[in-house]
């Protein structure tokens, strides 16, 4: 078991409560948990409680303290304007121990993993000049590259092509079977069936003052409860 | 002949202590203000100078009380400790207001809030007013040795630091939660900037003026971005325009006898212009 929420409630001190999950939740490895939900619902605030960014402020939450933690960006999320290249941009992904910022010994495992998302010809090329397809594989190359335990994905697909995100997913689809354990918060009702058994389904605060709640659902269910009307 | 050597070597000697001074305090700031650009702090480092002003007009009005006076005769800045005291309080205050998001509203009043007050503190007295405005504007550049032998290291040091940590300031501004991930406090490392930051402009300012270290900071960096692929390379880039900006700015002065810091800034900002226009061509093709 790689991460266990039990009516775990995460939000921001002083006492702002902003998301609750509704029962037990647990990701093990070859598990792949989504996390579906409206803007505003606590998706994020839920992510950083799930990879331990933030304390819960009730309920349990069970982690093996072990277990090598990683985060893969938007490619939108980056900022064009810094000058770098895509390896620089993969190993801002990678989920090894960093001393000075230089992420140690993974640039082998950085090009190995760039070579498996074909992207290893571009790999000295201007991050910013590359096509959203290319920039998402290439900080997935990054993020795959230290074999983390735990992956946690935000809008994988998000501005690709049909062809890379096929190719993206593939790859995904390999590294769950291979022991990965990911978290994949999408918008994208495909994208979670395409790679998840079970999802956090977020209903958002109905009053001012109340948190979001989360419901695990099972993935096959997710078209049924939307085409109910039941959109979060 | 041997009069015309001897003359010569009188000026090197005379002007050496200035002549490092700038240059280091320009590569450091050069380096510094290629994150600072990125990170988009201009704000933070246009208010900083501003407060180090406040410092020291605070200074001027007290005069060598702030200071003992073999210190004062030792490193030749007698402003230093208002001026660091009120460029800390204002690092913590930047550092609060990120916290708060209250920065967009009060970077610019600080800017404007400190401007007026420096020249209150020392209004009515007309050679304190003299220094500021000298200070400000940085028409005299004189820096004795004294100074030159703290700033040249100091600044070398901050320029190194930086340069060491450009993938660290890369991750924090481009994956927050990675950072966080592998151990990181991003809110430390925030305060770290600032600190080499306030650094640089304190002693910059001290030394060659609000308008010297200002043009250091931005116009080095703003030259050098538009071709820079990778960090490494803007870095170096800064630096190298930083010198060059202070070697012409240095013979405009000389041959035209127009004030150091202006020169140099007005050189600097004729070579921004260029470099980004020269970089929008080269798009077009």
């Amino acid at each position: 078991m790689l991460v266990e929420l039990t009516d775990s409630v995460f939000g921001y001190f002083p006492a702002r409560s902003v998301v609750r999950v509704d029962g037990t939740v647990r990701l093990a490895p070859r598990g792949c948990l989504g996390v579906f939900g409206p803007n505003g619902a606590g998706k994020t605030t839920l992510v950083r409680g799930l990879l331990g960014l933030l304390p819960p402020m009730g309920g349990i939450v069970r982690r093996s303290e072990s277990t090598r933690r990683g985060y893969l960006p938007q490619h939108r999320a980056i900022d064009p304007h810094w000058p770098m290249s895509a390896v620089d941009a993969a190993t801002l992904a990678t989920s090894g121990r960093r001393r000075f910022g230089w992420a140690i010994g993974c640039g082998s495992r950085v090009r190995r993993s760039m070579d498996l998302l074909e992207v290893s010809p571009l790999a000295e090329r201007p991050f910013a000049k590359l096509s959203g397809g290319q920039q998402q594989r290439v900080l997935l190359a990054g993020a795959l590259a230290d074999d983390p335990d735990l992956l946690v994905l935000d809008e994988p697909t998000d501005g690709l092509d049909l062809a890379s995100r096929d190719l993206l997913l593939g790859v995904l689809r390999g590294a769950i079977a291979g022991g990965l354990g990911a978290v994949v918060v999408s918008h994208n009702a495909d994208d979670i069936l395409a790679l998840c058994q079970t999802v956090l389904w977020l209903e958002p605060a109905r009053e001012p003052d109340a948190s979001s709640v989360a419901h695990e659902i099972p993935a096959d269910s997710l078209y049924a409860r939307l085409s109910a009307g039941r959109a979060p | 002949m041997s009069d015309a050597i001897q003359e010569l070597f009188d000026l090197a000697q005379l002007l050496a202590p200035a002549l490092l001074t700038a240059g280091a305090v320009g590569i450091a700031a050069s380096v510094l203000g290629v994150f600072v650009i990125l990170r988009r702090e201009a704000l933070a480092a246009l208010a900083l100078p501003q407060a180090v002003a406040v410092g020291s007009a605070i200074g001027f009005r007290l005069g060598f009380l702030t200071i003992p006076e073999t210190i004062t005769v030792h490193i030749g800045w007698p402003t230093l400790p208002p001026a660091l005291a009120v460029t800390a309080a204002t690092v913590g205050f930047l550092a609060w207001s990120r916290r708060s998001g209250a920065q967009d509203w009060l970077l610019p009043s600080m800017y404007v809030g400190a401007l007026c007050c420096s020249i209150l503190i020392v209004s009515g007295a007309g050679q304190h007013l003299a220094d500021l405005q000298n200070l400000y504007v940085g028409v005299e550049v004189a820096v004795d040795a004294h100074v030159a032998e703290y700033t040249v290291p100091a600044a070398l040091l901050a320029a190194a630091l930086t340069a060491a940590l450009w993938r660290r300031w890369l991750l924090l501004a481009q994956a927050r939660a990675a950072a966080e991930l592998a151990g990181l406090r991003p809110q430390r490392w925030d305060a770290l900037f600032l600190g080499l930051l306030a650094s640089i402009v304190l002693l910059g300012t001290n030394a060659l003026g609000i308008a010297m270290v200002l043009a250091m900071l931005f116009l080095p960096a703003a030259a050098a971005l538009p071709w820079a692929r990778r960090l490494p390379f803007a870095m170096l880039a800064s630096a190298g325009f930083s010198l060059l900006f202070l070697l012409g700015g240095l013979l405009a002065s000389y041959a035209m006898d127009w004030p150091l810091s202006q020169s140099v800034g007005g050189l600097g900002f004729a070579i921004v212009l260029m470099s980004h226009g020269l970089s929008v061509m080269s798009r077009w093709k």
